[in-house]
């Protein structure tokens, strides 16, 4: 039998100190995937603090810290930065570094496709900062109703036309993106790495590429249509046209999109579990089918957000159905995490911490998504800070959690050095009571008739909630602000890594860390959906020490 | 897939870190159920702002929703608890220092039965709660033929007008701090609301009453009420409609019979018709 030579871990990191020309030129999928997880770091912190913001002037009952123009832009740019910067781009951005490792595929397979794709975002987010820069932004929320969106409400800006720019451009550079992941894994997969045997976060990278593939161009129409309004006098979104025609449109991208934020997360799960726990994932082939479950039903759904617009009860019958159907392979996808872990031997390191906080907050956000899947119950919680808190709950504690866990994960990986732990407890345990303390008793401000995005009250019966939330928001902040120093402090001095420091299942961990610019030397046989574990475990893996860490 | 040997307690373990363990993890559990119980406990003592229900009905639309909510919430903190507690164990149970040294997890590769199981088990319980919904939203969100007085409210940026069927209209112009008038109807009186937008979408929402309905420029759109004692409710508009959204209040009072003809004769009086309606009958 012949034996795998790992390749001599580093010990120091080349990756980041390349000269500039490097950086805009690069087509290799890694520092194209850096770039990605940078840009939306960056956009996580400017979303944190329009956030912050919002928090301040809701704190208290009539407080008129900014106002109510400005605070309508506040929550349009928190929503479309948190969604369409961060989330989307930090999963695209992972799964562009890892995909292709995981695999055994030594690029993408359109290298160049990916460099235009990943510049097209920081061109989205300047188009889309460019509506502060003409003095109004979008303010009607992230989803843009019309018609408030139209010229006639909206005439003194260029906001809305700069937000349906950057959503053009965004949905071009996602179509890329996902052609790219799709042709990359199905033509470059490494000798033996079957269809049967693809990681898990391959086949959630399958299934998110597919969903935006299906409605990034709808969500183009909706755009064009928009401007079509906006400058050449249409009438389709407009008062005497059909505004309810905007929110097919919108939600048949807008609620496969939240699956598009939440199946890489899923994928991440899926694959730190089975390390930590050092057990096989619990029920594979349901795994994947339940992940085509939901990108099937998901597309079926979008009307749920529309129950107060008044369709005919069948309809929205139809609606509430299917999206109740998705707890089912959610629920598969629940348990069989759960089973993975259980018996397990669970080695409690930071990453499988955010995949418990995950587990258990994703959970919360899962069941109040079947009270609002249900019709009547939706229009008492439809607008209120009921879904505010749900879809918190689905994608803090649930993508972000994840992207947590897989940062923590990974980042040896990428940079050769682990993050540093007590740091890291710190963080998972400040984001946890933080994001508990913002967003579980938000739920009851819902409940009690307070509308989402209104820059004031007067009810002094919610005040003392009001207070408890904002002050819970600045732990999280804190908490960010401990994540933040760890990255760079880790980054420059963080302990070395070694190509494999959580005894890892999949390709990415036979090679270095950083891998070379063509990911493997050699690529190891594949015999299951754990290849590396398997020739650790016949002992066809040899790890040669360290290489001495030079003296630069 | 046997092997449950291998999951037996270590003898090895040792108690005092079993408590350490137990101690630090119960602190997060009870960080979240704290908030919870701080919930319920400021909510019953009237503090308000924290409740985990709705406010009372006072239609039957209204109580309609409320039962729905309540049965969804049985399941809804059944799961919650058992599926928790299935995490909570694990976290305890599994941990590697808590395990014997040298423990190896039996390697199961799945569970066909287990597997069905958990994909039967949600799919009964949400045909379960998708059935329940479905028959109150048949009862309560069909548009009725039979009302005993059709008011027609019209959204605009930022008020509601209420024209009731003699042509009289209550103007309730947004404000953010003076009260905007209210919105009067009889008691016991089933009232079916019209929803017309004028210039952007809104959304009239008075949590006590029932839910919300969307105020859409285009075509009409259909609710109703019927209250049974006299009160004021308060609402807002729930449809991001301009910079004046938060001022689009929504003020309901209900009057007895004798009281709300009184209101109505008064109205008639101070001319709050719009110009040129005709105001014949003032029967419902
Ligand atoms: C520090 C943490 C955060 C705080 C305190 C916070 C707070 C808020 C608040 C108060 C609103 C409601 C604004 C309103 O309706 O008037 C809101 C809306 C929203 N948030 Fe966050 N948020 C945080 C993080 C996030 C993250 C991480 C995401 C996404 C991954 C996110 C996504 C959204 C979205 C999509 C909306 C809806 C925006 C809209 O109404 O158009 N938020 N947030
Ligand atoms: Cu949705
Ligand atoms: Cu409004």
């Amino acid at each position: 039998m012949a034996t795998t030579v790992l390749p001599r871990p580093k010990a120091y990191d080349d990756t980041f100190f390349k000269p500039i020309s490097i950086w805009l030129t690069t087509t290799d999928h890694k520092l194209i995937g850096i770039m990605y997880m940078v840009t939306a770091m960056i956009s996580f912190v400017i979303g944190g603090i329009f956030a912050l913001i919002i928090r301040l002037q809701l704190s208290q009952p009539n407080l008129r810290l900014v106002d109510d123009s400005t605070y309508n832009q506040l929550i349009s740019a928190h929503g479309v930065t948190m969604i369409f910067f961060f989330v989307t781009i930090f999963v695209t951005g992972i799964a562009n570094y890892m995909v292709p490792i995981m695999v055994g595929a030594r690029d993408m397979a359109f290298p160049r496709v990916n460099l235009l794709g990943f510049w097209l975002i920081p061109v989205s987010i300047i188009l889309y900062y460019c509506g502060f820069f003409t003095g109004h932004a979008l303010d009607a929320g992230w989803t843009g109703y019309a018609p408030l969106t139209e010229k006639a409400y909206q005439s003194h800006s260029l906001g809305v036309d700069f937000w349906a720019m950057s959503i053009i451009v965004w949905a071009i550079s996602g179509i890329m993106a996902s052609t790219n992941f799709l042709t990359t894994i199905v033509a470059l997969r490494a000798p033996g790495m079957r269809f049967s045997r693809l990681p898990l976060f391959v086949w959630a990278q399958i299934s998110t590429s597919i969903l935006l593939l299906v409605v990034g161009a709808p969500l183009a129409a909706a755009m064009i249509l928009l401007e079509f309004d906006r400058q050449l006098g249409t009438q389709f979104f407009t008062t005497s046209g059909r505004p309810v025609l905007y929110q097919h449109l919108f939600w048949f991208f807008g609620h496969p999109e939240v699956y598009v934020m939440i199946l890489p997360a899923f994928g991440m799960i899926s694959e730190i579990v089975p390390v930590f726990a050092r057990k096989p994932i619990f029920g594979y082939m349901s795994m994947v089918a339940a992940l085509f479950g939901i990108v099937f039903l998901s597309m079926t759904v979008w009307a749920h957000h529309m129950f107060t617009v008044g369709m005919n009860t069948y309809v929205e019958g139809f609606f509430m159905l299917m999206t109740m159907l998705i707890a089912v392979p959610t629920g598969i996808k629940f348990f069989n995490w759960i089973a993975t872990a259980w018996w397990g031997s669970i080695d409690f390191t930071v990453p499988i911490k955010f995949v418990f906080g995950f587990l258990a907050t994703f959970l919360i956000g899962g069941i109040t998504g079947i009270y609002l899947a249900s019709v009547p119950v939706d229009t008492q919680l439809h607008q209120s800070y009921f879904v505010v808190a749900h879809l918190h709950y689905v994608l803090f504690g649930g993508s972000v959690f994840a992207i947590f866990a897989g940062i923590y994960y990974w980042f040896p990986k990428i940079t050769g050095r682990l993050l540093n732990r007590t740091l890291g407890e710190w963080h998972f345990w400040t984001t946890f009571i933080g994001f508990n303390g913002t967003f579980l008793i938000m739920h009851t401000l819902g409940l009690e008739g307070m509308p989402r995005r209104i820059w004031t009250y007067s009810n002094e019966a919610w005040a003392a909630t009001n207070i408890i939330i904002t002050i819970s928001s600045f732990l999280i902040a804190f908490s960010v602000l401990l994540f933040l120093i760890n990255i760079v402090h880790s980054w420059n001095q963080g302990e070395i890594a070694g190509n494999d420091p959580w005894q890892g299942n999949t390709l990415e961990w036979a090679t270095t860390s950083p891998p070379p610019p063509y990911n493997f030397e050699r690529v190891p046989p594949v015999r299951s959906f754990m290849p590396v574990r398997d020739l650790r475990e016949s002992g066809e893996l040899i790890e040669e020490p360290p290489v001495v860490p030079a003296l630069v | 897939m046997g092997r449950l040997g291998a999951a037996s307690p270590g003898s090895t373990g040792s108690a005092l870190l079993y408590f350490h363990l137990v101690t630090r993890s119960a602190r997060a559990l009870f960080t979240t159920l704290g908030f919870a119980a701080l919930a319920i406990a400021l909510s019953s003592c009237g503090v308000g702002g924290l409740s985990p229900i709705f406010p009372e009905p006072v239609s039957p639309n209204g109580q309609g929703i409320y039962n729905t909510y309540i049965g969804i919430s049985i399941v809804a903190i059944i799961v919650f608890v058992g599926v928790e507690a299935a995490l909570l164990w694990v976290v305890l149970r599994y941990r590697r220092s808590t395990q014997p040294a040298g423990y190896v997890p039996p390697q199961v590769h799945g569970h066909t039965g287990l597997e069905i199981a958990w994909t039967l088990a949600p799919l009964v319980i949400v045909l379960a709660i998708a059935g329940y919904s479905f028959a109150e939203l048949q009862k309560d969100f069909q548009p009725i033929s039979h009302s005993q007085m059709l008011v027609v409210v019209s959204g605009h940026q930022f008020g509601w007008d209420y024209e009731y069927e003699n042509g009289v209209v209550v103007h309730q112009e947004g404000s953010l701090t003076a009260e905007v008038p209210a919105f009067v109807v009889p008691t016991n009186t089933l009232v079916k609301l019209q929803f017309r937008g004028t210039d952007v979408i809104h959304s009239w929402w008075v949590p006590a009453i029932s839910g919300k309905t969307d105020a859409v420029p285009g075509y009409d759109n259909f609710s109703w009420l019927k209250i049974d004692k006299p009160g004021k409710w308060r609402g807002e508009c729930a449809e991001l409609c301009g910079t004046g959204h938060a001022s689009m209040q929504i003020i309901v009072q209900a009057m007895d019979k004798s009281d709300f003809d009184a209101w109505m004769a008064k109205q008639k009086e101070s001319g709050a018709t719009p110009s040129g309606s005709p105001s014949p009958s003032p029967s419902k």
